[in-house]
């Protein structure tokens, strides 16, 4: 019998207790937002928009068209069109981003060497023909002028010393070297620094610098993703 | 002010033109009634909107936002919705049975205004029988709950029809001898004699002060009753997905959401005027302290809803039979010795 009365009151008391916790949500303030009206600012590494940086200081892109981003890419959805002018040297043409496809993983922005691609935290863009979210460069461009980057350290030029020259293993070497030399010595850099982002050994280097170079005299940008993806399926 | 007055005059104004007593009378009373009729309506729709609101914010929400300052006509909009829809009746239901039972449940659920005190002089037809009256006419909403259950030929819907009848049955007992108390107290079932009953202390005499176990027994039957949260098992969404009422759509869903809201502020005016003194108090006019009694008890309601778990069938009957009955007999006991012995 105290058992029963001492659980009732237990549970009286408890049933106080949760309309007293009902009553102070009651009172709180709301924490949702009005999403039309008021918009909530994402955190600042949050993957949403992607965008092509701008180097402020000349006004021009910040990317050397390395087709880097395009190979990473695992749903296909970045399509970059180069030209060489006669010193062989690349420019980028086009560079398209099809957001139908695009699964916003960032992998193009983790292997870019030059800060030229970047997941910024812009959400909304919504368009009412699916052929509309297929964005070119300048619209690219455009959408990251008020996206803030800290420019890479490696990008300035540095003078080769000896010891670097020598030091034949990959990445410090591409690191240092990217930017001085011809075009040749670039695309060359770019093969390279290949095999350890798409995690190919290293052998299948002299493959992957002949198809690279292929792609490239190759001016539709399709066909060179096809290369890309044969290169990967030699690689390994 | 006071709303007798307003009726009164009008009734004069109907008499001075000279139609003759009979059709005055009719004319009258389908006055009151669309009066009645319309101001339920209202309140039907401004309940389904404060307890989407009351919901949003137990939640920390903001609930409806858009339509009319913080969504208030969104139940209007709703309703016009809701009226457009296709009305389906399923091909195998019982069509007679289908289509009244939102009908009875809509009528029962309305009927109960007949006796209520809505103010001072303000009642449409003051029965002597009042309580009992409200007590049988609400029970009628059962058997709607089962005609719409077993005539929608679907198994969620005739469970639903089920434990709802089963519920409503048990609760009934304890709720009657809840009421039991007030009425051996005032000594009259008239709905207005209770109220007067509670008019002294300057309007405070309230029978809750008097009887507060009879006032927790009554609010727990009502909720059942209602089938509100705790005691919501006829609907309840998890086992039965919307339970009596899951084939009915458009005009006739309508009419059991408008009933079901109906129901929560019938069991809520009739705990306002038995317990709470119905119109009785100070400085304001007379149907505003019933009005705000009854919506305090409606608040009361809701915040059961978004506070407590639902009980199991079992658990249900069990609440019923064996602890809330007894509690009501050691009330009407309790109230016995005091009221005839001491002298109340």
């Amino acid at each position: 019998m105290a058992g029963l009365v001492k659980e009732f009151a237990s549970g009286v008391y408890n049933l106080v207790l949760g309309m007293f916790t009902t009553g102070k949500h009651l009172g709180r303030h709301a924490i949702t937002i009005q999403y039309p009206k008021e918009k909530w600012t994402m955190p600042e590494r949050s993957r949403g928009m992607v965008v092509l940086l701008t180097d402020h200081e000349t006004g021009k892109l910040n990317c050397t068209a390395c087709l880097l981003c395009m190979k990473s890419c695992p749903s296909g959805a970045i399509n970059i069109e180069v030209i060489k002018d006669e010193k062989k040297k690349r420019h980028l043409k086009e560079f398209r981003l099809d957001f139908n496809l695009c699964c916003f993983c960032g992998l193009c922005e983790e292997v870019c060497n030059f800060a030229a691609i970047k997941l910024a935290p812009k959400y909304e863009f919504p368009e009412f023909d699916k052929s509309r979210l297929s964005w070119d460069k300048d619209k690219l461009a455009e959408m990251g002028l008020d996206v803030p980057y800290e420019k890479p350290e490696r990008r300035k030029p540095v003078a080769k010393t000896p010891a670097q020259k020598t030091a034949s293993e990959g990445d410090k070497k591409e690191a240092t070297s990217e930017k001085t030399t011809s075009a040749d010595k670039t695309s060359a850099d770019t093969a390279d620094s290949q095999p350890p982002t798409a995690d190919t050994p290293v052998e299948a280097k002299p493959e992957t610098d002949k198809d690279t170079t292929k792609a490239e005299d190759k001016a539709p940008a399709d066909e060179k993703k096809d290369d890309a993806g044969q290169e990967e399926d030699k690689g390994q | 002010m006071e709303l007798a007055p307003v009726f009164a005059w009008f009734y004069g104004l109907l008499e001075s033109l000279g139609l003759g007593d009979t059709l005055n009378e009719i004319i009258s009373e389908a006055i009151l009634a669309l009066v009645v009729f319309g101001f339920l309506s209202l309140v039907a729709l401004f309940l389904v909107w404060w307890e989407r609101k009351i919901s949003a914010h137990v939640q920390q929400r903001f609930g409806p936002m858009m339509t009319g300052w913080h969504g208030v006509i969104q139940t209007i909009a709703d309703a016009v919705k809701l009226l457009q829809k296709e009305d389906i009746t399923p091909s195998l239901a019982d069509r007679g049975v289908f289509f009244w039972a939102p009908v009875i449940c809509f009528v029962a659920a309305f009927a109960a205004y007949v006796v209520m005190p809505f103010g001072k002089d303000l009642i449409v037809a003051d029965l002597n029988v009042g309580i009992l009256y409200i007590i049988a006419i609400t029970t009628f909403t059962v058997i709607s709950l089962l005609m719409a259950g077993w005539g929608s030929n679907n198994k969620y819907a005739l469970l639903g029809g089920m434990r709802s009848a089963a519920q409503v049955v048990s609760y009934e007992v304890p709720l009657a001898l809840s009421v039991l108390g007030v009425v051996m107290v005032s000594g009259s079932m008239s709905m207005n004699e209770i109220v007067k009953s509670q008019a002294g202390w300057a309007g405070f005499h309230w029978n809750i002060f008097f009887q507060p176990l009879g006032f927790v027994i009554y609010i727990i039957a009502a909720t059942a009753e209602a089938n509100r949260v705790p005691f919501d098992i006829p609907e309840a969404e998890q086992e039965l997905v919307a339970g009596f009422n899951i084939e009915y759509s458009g005009m006739k869903f309508a009419m059991f959401f408008l009933a079901e809201f109906v129901n929560m502020f019938t069991v809520s005016a009739i705990a306002a005027t038995i317990f709470l003194g119905g119109w009785n108090g100070p400085f304001l006019p007379s149907w505003i302290w019933f009005l705000g009694k009854t919506l305090a008890m409606v608040f009361l309601l809701m915040l059961f809803r978004w506070t407590y778990p639902r009980l199991r069938v079992d658990q249900l009957m069990e609440f019923a039979w064996k602890i809330l009955l007894p509690l009501a007999f050691v009330n009407i006991i309790y109230i016995g010795i005091f009221a005839k012995w001491l002298g109340w």
